[in-house]
């Protein structure tokens, strides 16, 4: 069957453009984030985390406090309220990610594939057993909110791949340099390399550890677009039903011209969000993104959306949100299993802390970090050493994706405090260079079965050289030993002050080992957490009598 | 061009012109050239005007840059940017040192000049806190941010190092001028313009247990021409890192010359230390790229104000 040539609609227009113009935003200050000024991240993506009304829902509730709500939230909430889940349609990231996506379909969707259906309301039930589980302290929504989602995706495996992918083209034709004649490859691949290299991103890329499974979650949300149209959006994503509660009664209604429909099912094969534009009275506004493509695709012009009332005084009826009292009872229940579930392993009670969950400087006392943290990535992303990393379960199925220092991959720069000044919940507290001097990560600690020195006498002393507090606090011992053939040298040989190594990993960094340092840092005395502080500050005893 | 410093050192001196003849007589056309030039002026004036003419003269007294660049050539000023510190920190080399090396080399005819290091800490932040990045680029060079992807590995032939991945950009340089902070540094006691090309490499964390061996198999093959001491204000204690300005000594001198063992000698007694207890001035020294005794140069000893 020939589809029928759509009407135009500049409204659908305007939408795309505004899809295009966030999405490439949202692209841009991931990009920017890494760029420029050293010492102060810019603005950065702070305004989409700053308009996510789930992530303030939740870590309101999930912190207690109120702080991290911030006027556009407010803005948006309103603007909702009278106009519906038009955030979806035309301001989301990852919504435009999933409508491009949708495009890609081998097949349009046909209207059985956009009917009602049950499944709508698995996202009311992933809401409320997200903000369950949020006000009792398990902040997981940052795993399923498309802000989140979407950076911590650009974040780790996007840009990276991106820049993997541009440069290391351009050096492989660099290095094998190519030619006919006078004429070298490179004289097109050098200037788009030095382009990228220049002002996309100046600096090495990235390469995190575990962003292969978030990949892998972002490839599974995009690739079920191909079996039902915006999968995500319809029926998991907790935002669109945060805004979809919000917008059950709006001004703003879809309306049917009275002796227009014909029942021919176009604009319910348009609709990408299953709300039921073909059924006048039964429009649900709870599901609709208002993407104007039903308004476009209705060959008779017999779709608008409108603030009118009709001739009885009253605004069109509306379908009604499928989610019932039990369901939301369940849901709630449901979230509370899952934190009681969570919390069963000995770190999730503080018995034992985990050596190798190292946070950034500034991040509060574990669980006040994990009531705060969204897991969105941007703390990683603005990280100048590639220093932090979403964690696998080093912190418990709760901190799944939150960030801590593997420093053998990067270690903490000594001036650096760009970390807590992008949080965009405070999870990392903004420090002053100073305060950041005095914060303590963790501690390191000798292999002298492996540091050169001490078992293969060898110097090295790499790590204290790079150790950036002015006055060390790794130092050397020179120790004269006898070698196998009976000569004898000397050997610096590495210690820990314990008062003053802050735990910042550059000497695990930048020991000469590669596979397994040879001094380690852990977590041990670091300053957020009194419970995990072994060592007594101050020289010991003279005597142990 | 040429197979060795002797020849090089006879073709520059007849390049060189009237400018260089008295020198040149005085010296003998093959002896190197070095020079020191000490600041004489106000002691507050800011340090990045006493830096910037101090570079002048000293770079003057040796002849200028002429005989060392290629009309239209690459430059590549390596100073030493390792570490995200301030400069009055003196962990890494004066932005003012910098910056007029950048212009003179300009004025001497380059056609492109090109900064960059291989810094230990974080690239961008210790190109910007050092200042390095801001005063280089005003004088008009290009700051190259080293791609870790681009490393070539290359033979060296050295007795201690064998192969080692050098940053072709810099390799491929009409010139590579060394120009260091004079400071201590925990393994090898000073670090100066041999220690310096460590900024050309990766990989070299290996060097440590060989420091001496290492840097000058280095230094021998990247073939020094000529290099610059940054001794405005220098690092006595907790180097290379530095970072409490109590171990800062303000001596407000910068030396510059062909011979880079000599130099290294230099800075080495300006940081107290008896240059022949150096290793990688001792080993330079037996691998024949300079002399120990810097005097017996006859330096040349100027004065800025």
């Amino acid at each position: 069957m020939r589809h029928p040539r759509r009407p135009r609609s500049w409204m659908q227009w305007t939408r795309r453009v505004s899809q295009a113009v966030f999405l490439l935003l949202f692209i841009g200050l991931a990009i920017s984030v890494r760029l420029g000024d050293a010492s102060s991240p810019g603005w950065g993506p702070r305004f989409f985390f700053d308009l996510d009304p789930l992530t303030a829902l939740a870590t309101a509730l999930a912190s207690r406090s109120m702080e991290v709500i911030a006027w556009p939230v407010v803005v948006l909430v309103v603007v909702t309220v009278f106009l519906g889940r038009f955030f979806c349609g035309w301001i989301c990231p990852l919504g435009t990610v999933h409508t491009l996506a949708t495009a890609l379909r081998p097949r349009k969707p046909r209207a059985a594939d956009n009917r009602r259906s049950p499944w709508h309301r698995v996202k009311y039930v992933v809401l409320v057993a997200l903000l369950v589980m949020a006000l009792f302290g398990v902040h997981w929504t940052g795993i399923f909110d498309p802000i989140p989602l979407m950076f911590r995706s650009l974040t780790t495996f996007v840009l990276p791949g991106a820049q993997y992918g541009i440069e290391d083209s351009a050096t492989a034709v660099y290095q094998a340099d190519p030619h006919i004649g006078p004429a070298r490859a490179t004289w097109i691949t050098e200037p788009v390399y030095r382009f990228f290299r220049n002002y996309v991103f100046q600096v090495d890329r990235q390469a995190l550890d575990g962003g292969v499974f978030i990949a892998f979650w972002f490839m599974l949300i995009v690739g079920l677009n191909f079996w039902k149209p915006r999968f995500w959006c319809r029926y998991i994503c907790p935002l669109g039903g945060l805004l979809g509660l919000l917008a059950r009664k709006p001004l703003l209604r879809l309306r049917t011209k009275e002796g227009t429909c014909t029942g021919c099912g176009l604009c319910a094969m348009a609709c990408p969000a299953a709300a039921q534009p073909d059924q006048p009275g039964q429009w649900l506004p709870s599901e609709c993104y208002g993407c104007w493509n039903c308004v476009a695709s209705c060959s008779r012009g017999g779709i608008t959306f409108s603030f009118a009332k009709a001739e009885n005084g009253k605004r069109p009826t509306v379908g009604e949100v499928d989610f019932s009292r039990r369901a939301a009872l369940g849901s709630a229940v449901a979230g509370a299993i899952a934190v009681t579930g969570f919390r069963q392993s000995p770190q999730a009670q503080e018995v034992v802390y985990n050596p190798w969950l190292i946070r950034p400087p500034g991040a509060l006392p574990e669980r006040e970090f994990l009531q705060r943290c969204i897991q969105c990535g941007l703390c990683m992303r603005v990280c100048p050493t590639n220093a932090l990393h979403p964690c696998a379960l080093e912190a418990g199925l709760e901190g799944l994706w939150t960030p801590r220092l593997i420093p053998k991959v990067g270690y903490c720069e000594y001036n650096c405090t760009l970390c807590g000044q992008v949080c965009p919940t405070g999870a990392i507290q903004p420090l002053t260079v100073e305060a950041k001097h005095q914060v303590k990560l963790g501690l390191a600690m000798f292999n002298k079965n492996r540091c050169l020195p001490y078992a293969y006498d060898r110097n090295c002393i790499i790590c204290e050289e790079h150790c950036p507090v002015p006055d060390k606090a790794i130092y050397f011992v020179e120790e004269e030993i006898t070698r196998r053939d009976g000569s004898k040298i000397v050997l610096k040989r590495p210690h820990v002050d314990p008062d003053k190594c802050v735990g910042c990993g550059i000497c695990e960094w930048s020991c000469v080992f590669r596979d397994e340092a040879a001094v380690r840092v852990t977590s041990a005395n670091e300053s957020r957490n009194n419970a995990n502080q072994p060592i007594l500050p101050g020289e010991s005893g003279d005597s142990p009598y | 061009m040429f197979t060795n410093r002797r020849e090089f050192l006879k073709t520059t001196a007849a390049l060189g012109g009237a400018a260089m003849l008295p020198y040149s007589l005085a010296m003998g056309a093959d002896a190197p050239l070095m020079a020191i030039a000490r600041w004489k002026g106000d002691e507050n004036a800011p340090m990045m005007e006493v830096a910037e003419k101090l570079t002048v003269e000293a770079i003057r007294a040796i002849g200028g840059l002429e005989p060392f660049i290629k009309k239209g050539g690459t430059v590549w000023v390596k100073p030493n940017i390792g570490w995200d510190r301030t400069p009055e920190q003196a962990a890494n080399t004066h932005p003012g040192v910098v910056k007029a090396l950048v212009r003179l080399c300009y004025e001497a005819g380059a056609g492109k000049v090109k900064v960059g290091d291989n810094p230990c800490n974080d690239i961008r932040k210790s190109y910007q806190n050092s200042g390095i990045e801001a005063a280089a680029k005003e004088a008009g060079a290009e700051v190259v941010y080293l791609d870790r992807n681009r490393f070539r590995e290359m033979e060296i032939g050295g007795k201690r190092l064998t192969s080692i991945p050098i940053y072709p950009d810099i390799f491929e340089s009409d010139l590579v001028i060394s120009v260091p902070v004079a400071k201590h540094h925990s393994s090898t006691r000073v670090t100066l313009c041999m220690k310096n090309y460590m900024g050309v490499v990766e990989n070299r964390k290996k060097f440590h247990q060989d420091l001496p061996y290492c840097i000058a198999d280095l230094t021998k093959f990247m073939k020094p021409r000529i290099s610059v001491v940054d001794a405005t204000r220098i690092l006595m204690d907790h180097g290379p890192t530095g970072g409490d300005l109590n171990d800062v000594k303000i001596t407000r001198t910068v030396a510059a010359g062909t011979d880079i063992v000599a130099l290294d000698a230099f800075g080495a007694e300006l940081l107290g230390n008896k240059p022949e207890l150096i290793g990688t001035i001792r080993v330079g020294a037996e691998y024949g790229l300079g002399v120990i005794d810097y005097k017996s140069l006859n330096p040349k000893e100027v004065t800025a104000a």
